[in-house]
């Protein structure tokens, strides 16, 4: 301590760089120990102190009542205030206005890490706690940043006198003892006088007042604590190492002299400030206000974004809706196009259409033009001469192919500028065009252009999911958007992203329309607006609304789709209102309706997954797709469906999203959550959709809500479960089963609709077997994270044990894909899906194609065509099949 | 001219420079006719803002200098003490490059427009390039751009993949050609370290600002090279700038624990969010889409969330175990990322 007083005095630089919060805490500090108004003292005895050594004389004002506590040891009575924590935190929130104190306490914390008050009884950490424990204020001597930074020599002479007083109290931590060593050896030829001044400072403290010396001790203990921390602890004190920023005590170089041309600069600039034109403070006001309600609907930590938050939900369909090219953008985006251009020249979509727009108009050469100069602005240094003399070619010059209309005062400033090509030549052209042309002119058509309009309505309109977990996103049902959809808009997402890069329209729609086979809410939304648009979108619609909405939505698409193979067929026919067509057949049973084309045992059996798409398809000559595609819709709604459409390629690009689920274990979490999410969704709402599902099945049918695949089982299940009693008790029972276990699970990731029927004919297998059904569950949900749902649950047709088996070789296979933790879900699934499924129907799928990726190309084959096998077949005779299946449970 | 006119002459501007800050402000207090404060009643306030952490980064083994985002909106470039810079797949918490720099303390980092490079640079006083690819060992295809005199503080892509703007502690700013390294245009008229700069959200937008430790925040024409406006209010260092998305304002954050609001057109200080409790330094700041809040870390560990509007802080996030160091929104403002001396970095939400 005495070698660190000598030093004192050397330390006054004028210009010493110091943190604000330096003198911020110091005064906070010495407020503290006011007598009158500081922290209350808690102390048992209070002496009057003298302060002994020199360097404690700096404390002696804050000591001046010369508080002392002890209670615990006698031996500790010194002058010294000591606090407890509650005290320190009460006084600062009380001195701070802070309202919880939890602040205080990290406020507390932050000065005891900067060595301005230590735990009296805990010599290890740093912390404050909020509690009776006592503190002890460091001597001002001591704060941080007063002198310069305290070398190793004084802290080898810290340590030497430690090693030389007594060994029960001033014994050294181990780190001290390494630290002590390693200074031995580097300040050897310092090594004598460090040991003088380390003796001469314990013959020094021996004169104290036992209290003083305890005090002292402990400071000085506190002080390189801070400056020395044991291994682990921060240091507070840390600072960049650059020279203007160092410690005091660094080198530092001078202030930077002003220069002449500096002053020359800044009255330049101030001069030009003076007659500078201002706006009143209230129009700068009013101007960021504007802004912040023109925003407030795009700035997601203030209105959650639709559907979700990817952070917080970890479901990306967000960003794919929002990528920067995407065919179809969403409604909202469109409409931001309408703030400003700036919009829609930093959008790139909005660019595109902006210029798709003026090319109809054969007016884009103005649009074309400032791009041109927008790049060259930012080019390399050495393409710029180049480039000034395309641009001048394509734009400028006499009968150029794109010759730009500018006015005589801008050409002539161009030839100006020609003379010496620069980056920025075109600037004043390109100023002219973008205010005059561009702005005023097209920009203003463009919004008010029909092709404008034509994208609003079109506009996907993402629908929030509800949330069961309180994520803190608005979780407002809307009677068209909830959970169920998620899964299958999921699967439906990553297989877009799978399949396409940027703009694969069909790909992706028809992958989406896979996964909206889950949702048929999403579907019949999707026809409600532009084809090309419902793909895009991700419809997460709740159960309740499903009932509605999903059923139709079901139906028309099942419905349509035989009729149409594509996916945007699909969409359009829910447009159509065929999905209305549908719904009748579906309220009339599915089997009823379908009656005519299937047999009437076939006819039920289809009619669960298929009830809806037996009956459509009976409606639509085109029956094979259909039926594949109710199936699909059935058994997993969208993923089927895709498959139905484009089953191969579907298949396909399930193993694409598969493998991206892989890589990003995120997804599967979210899908899972999504899953959840839909079970949690009002099960009931699909039962009740389901208007032909018995009682028994409705409530089949609500646990099937759970997955928005199983949604299309429910129906299908509670279509078919009405059969399956008449022929066989069991099969309800296990749907039953099912349901229960599935309903805790709800959670089935999206993917698992598709997976989870195929995984639900193994599962029940499984179930029957037992054992394998956990295995078979999660197959079955790696079949389909991967796309292969379509074809396992074929296989599952097949052969129910081979299936089994298949399905765990599958899931092997599969499970790289994503390994959902669900099983009990899955599960649940299976046994709903199985009673869906026939044995007979298995077989007749087993004949068809197999889609599916290589893995499962047994399955695959089976279940390829599970829709083709229906055509092939009729639908009716798989769904017979699946009846059978039924049976069979 | 000798050494004694010379004096004189600084003398005369130093005088001349005083008198033309008094007419400044006057001019200034002229138009200042209503308070924030005032227009911001009758706004309806923030309530329950629900940001909390989402992701943790782990894999710096020493303090998170910088950070950015990627244009794709999940990636982040992260820069730390031991040399190290980090490209993180944010969404999934996966690194996917690592690279090692051939110095300590790289304090400044930046992704391209383009996604597929990334700046960085720090002690060594150099601005270097990395293209991003799978295939390759990322650093062997680095390239170095430009040297300053001092280290290098901070840098950004200005809407091009082929141009880098850097702030040192040489007290420039200076704009660089990515492929040929040739310095484009030179920025002088700081005093202080350069601690910070950011480009204006325009499309066509040729300035940018930047903070000093000269407590001074100026506004820059890119094509000139002027200095075209100039704020004071600040008591220390100004250690992070920020535009207002509406690119009519500034938002900053220095050592004297306050972040200050100014306004391009009314050409002065709007508002300034400080609180009695905040003690200590803010050294990142960046506003929300809609420019009503606005995030900055301090030194004492914590994030605050302000109301630009009504000047109240709405949120304290606690998370990190040392100072924050930097802290973005991401583009498309649904997370805030930061970083910290802890060694991680967290995405919050």
């Amino acid at each position: 301590m005495e070698a660190a007083a000598a030093h004192q005095q050397k330390e006054k630089d004028p210009y010493v760089h110091r943190p604000c919060a330096f003198d911020k805490m110091e005064g906070l500090v010495r407020e503290m120990q006011d007598p009158e108004n500081g922290v209350p003292v808690r102390s048992q005895k209070q002496f009057l102190t003298s302060i002994p050594s020199a360097f404690m004389g700096e404390c002696r004002r804050y000591l001046r009542r010369g508080v002392s506590v002890t209670g615990q040891q006698s031996q500790d009575t010194t002058g010294c205030l000591r606090v407890a924590g509650y005290d320190l935190v009460e006084w600062l929130m009380e001195r701070l206005a802070i309202e919880e104190s939890v602040e205080a306490v990290h406020i507390a914390n932050q000065l005891c890490q900067y060595g301005y008050f230590f735990p009296v009884n805990d010599s290890k950490t740093l912390t404050v706690k909020d509690d009776s424990s006592l503190y002890r204020f460091q001597t001002p001597y001591y704060w941080p940043w007063q002198h310069r930074t305290p070398d190793n020599v004084e802290y080898a002479i810290y340590l030497a006198k430690r090693t030389r007083r007594n060994k029960q109290r001033h014994a050294l931590e181990d780190y001290e003892i390494e630290a002590l060593n390693s200074l031995r050896r580097n300040l050897q030829n310092k090594w004598d006088l460090i040991q003088q001044q380390a003796e001469e400072q314990v013959r020094l403290s021996k004169e104290r007042k036992k209290g003083d010396k305890i005090v002292s001790d402990s400071q000085e203990r506190a002080f390189w604590r801070v400056y020395r921390p044991p291994p682990g602890c921060l240091s507070s004190l840390e600072v960049v190492p650059v020279p203007t920023r160092g410690r005091p005590g660094a080198p530092r170089p001078p202030p930077r002299k002003r220069t002449l041309a500096d002053l020359q600069r800044e009255v330049e600039l101030l001069r030009n400030s003076l007659t500078r034109t201002r706006i009143k403070m209230s129009t700068a006001i009013e101007n960021l206000k504007n802004h912040f309600e023109t925003y407030t609907e795009y700035d997601p930590m203030i209105v959650q974004p639709q559907p979700s938050n990817p952070w917080i939900t970890d479901d990306q369909i967000f960003w794919q809706l929002n990528s920067p090219l995407v065919e179809v953008p969403t409604e909202k985006r469109v409409k931001r196009w309408a703030l400003s251009m700036e919009e829609v020249m930093s959008d790139p979509t909005g660019l595109l259409e902006f210029t798709n727009y003026l090319r109809k108009e054969y007016s884009h050469e103005n649009i074309r033009f400032w791009m041109a100069v927008k790049d060259l602005r930012r080019s390399f240094q050495a393409q710029i001469p180049v480039k000034v003399n395309e641009i001048y070619e394509e734009f400028l010059a006499a009968g150029a192919p794109c010759e730009i209309n500018i006015d005589g005062k801008t050409m002539e400033k161009v030839q100006q500028e020609m003379k010496n090509p620069t980056r920025f030549t075109f600037d004043a052209a390109a100023e002219h065009v973008y205010t005059l042309l561009l702005k005023k002119d097209c920009y203003p058509r463009f919004i008010r252009s029909e092709h404008y309009r034509q994208l609003l309505a079109a506009g996907v309109q993402p629908l929030q999911k509800k949330r069961f977990f309180g994520f803190g996103g608005q979780a407002k049902k809307k009677a068209s958007s909830t959970s169920v959809p998620t899964s299958g808009s999921l699967q439906q997402h990553q297989q877009q992203q799978t399949s396409g890069g940027g703009a694969a329209g069909t790909g992706r729609r028809r992958g989406s329309d896979r996964s909206l086979s889950g949702s048929a809410h999403e579907l019949a939304i999707c026809g409600i607006r532009d084809i090309a648009t419902a793909p895009r979108v991700p419809h997460s619609h709740s159960q309740s609304n499903l009932t509605d909405i999903p059923y139709r939505g079901d139906l028309a698409c099942l419905v349509k789709i035989p009729a149409r193979p594509n996916p945007d067929d699909f969409q359009d026919a829910g447009v159509s209102g065929s999905a209305a067509v549908v719904r009748p057949t579906d309220d009339v049973c599915p089997w009823d309706a379908a009656p005519g084309p299937v047999p009437g045992p076939s006819s039920e059996r289809p009619g669960d997954p298929g009830g809806g798409s037996s009956a459509s398809v009976g409606t639509a000559a085109g029956g094979g797709e259909a039926l594949t595609e109710a199936r699909g819709a059935s058994r997993k709604n969208s993923s089927q469906f895709d498959s139905g459409s484009s089953s191969s390629d579907v298949s396909v690009a399930v193993a694409e999203a598969a493998e991206r689920l892989r890589r990003s274990c995120t997804l599967q979490q979210q899908q899972q959550q999504q899953q959840q999410q839909v079970a949690g969704c009002p099960r009931g709402s699909r039962g009740a959709s389901v208007t032909f599902a018995d009682t028994s099945r409705a409530s089949v049918s609500s646990s099937n809500e759970y997955f928005s695949p199983q949604r299309s089982f429910d129906l299908s299940h509670s279509a078919a479960a009405p059969q399956l009693e008449e022929t066989t008790d069991t099969p309800i029972g296990v749907v039953d089963t099912s349901e229960g276990s599935i309903s805790p699970r709800g959670g089935v990731p999206a993917m698992a609709p598709v997976i989870s029927i195929s995984s639900i004919v193994g599962e029940i297998l499984a179930e029957e077997t037992q054992g394998a059904v956990n295995i078979d569950c999660k197959d079955i949900r790696e079949e389909n994270s991967t796309v292969e749902d379509d074809v396992v649950v074929e296989d599952d047709r097949e052969d129910r044990e081979d299936r089994e088996e298949g399905n765990e070789s599958r899931n092997n296979a599969a499970t790289p894909h994503v390994r959902i933790e669900i099983d009990g879900e899955e599960l649940a699934e299976d046994a709903q899906v199985v009673p869906v499924w026939e044995p007979d129907t298995q077989t007749q799928e087993s004949t068809r194609a197999i889609p599916t990726p290589m893995e499962q190309q047994d399955n695959n084959d089976n279940e390829v065509c599970p829709w083709e096998d229906e055509e092939n077949c009729r639908v009716d005779a798989t769904y017979v099949k699946t009846y059978s299946t039924l049976g069979y449970l | 001219m000798d050494s004694a006119t010379e004096l004189e002459q600084i003398e005369t501007l130093a005088k001349e420079a005083e008198t033309l800050k008094l007419r400044l402000d006057d001019e200034r207090q002229k138009l200042n006719d209503v308070t924030l404060a005032s227009v911001a009643d009758r706004l309806e306030s923030i309530n329950c803002m629900n940001v909390k952490p989402r992701r943790i980064l782990k894999g710096h083994q020493a303090k998170v200098l910088c950070s950015d985002w990627s244009p794709d909106k999940r990636h982040i470039v992260s820069s730390s003490q031991d040399g190290k810079m980090i490209i993180w797949d944010a969404f999934t918490t996966n690194k996917e490059h690592a690279v090692t720099m051939p110095t300590t303390w790289v304090m400044a980092c930046a992704y391209a427009p383009s996604g597929t490079l990334v700046a960085c640079g720090g002690l060594d006083n150099k601005v270097t390039v990395y293209p991003l690819s799978l295939e390759d060992d990322v650093s062997a295809r680095k390239k170095t751009v430009g040297t300053h005199t001092s280290y290098m503080s901070c840098c950004a892509f200005p809407n091009s993949d082929q141009q880098i703007l850097t702030g040192s502690g040489d007290s420039t700013c200076a704009l660089w050609d990515v492929e040929s390294g040739q310095l484009l245009q030179n920025f002088h008229g700081h005093s202080g370290d350069v601690m910070s700069l950011d480009l204006a959200p325009s499309e066509t937008g040729n300035t940018f600002v930047s903070g000093s430790c000269d407590k001074m925040v100026l506004i820059w024409d890119m094509r000139s090279g002027q200095c075209v406006q100039s704020f004071q209010g600040h008591r220390s260092d100004v250690n992070s700038v920020r535009f207002h998305p509406s690119g009519d304002a500034v938002a900053t954050g220095s050592d004297d624990a306050t972040c200050r609001l100014f306004d391009l057109r009314a050409d002065k200080e709007v508002a300034v969010y400080a609180k009695e409790s905040i003690i200590f330094g803010a050294n990142a700041v960046d506003l929300s889409i809609s420019g009503r809040l606005l995030f900055a870390g301090y030194n004492d560990y914590t994030v605050n969330a302000w109301d630009t509007l009504k000047c109240q802080r709405v949120a304290l996030l606690y998370g990190h175990e040392n100072r924050v160091s930097c802290l973005r929104i991401s583009p498309d403002g649904t997370a805030l990322s930061t970083g910290s001396w802890d060694a991680t970095l967290r995405v919050w939400a």
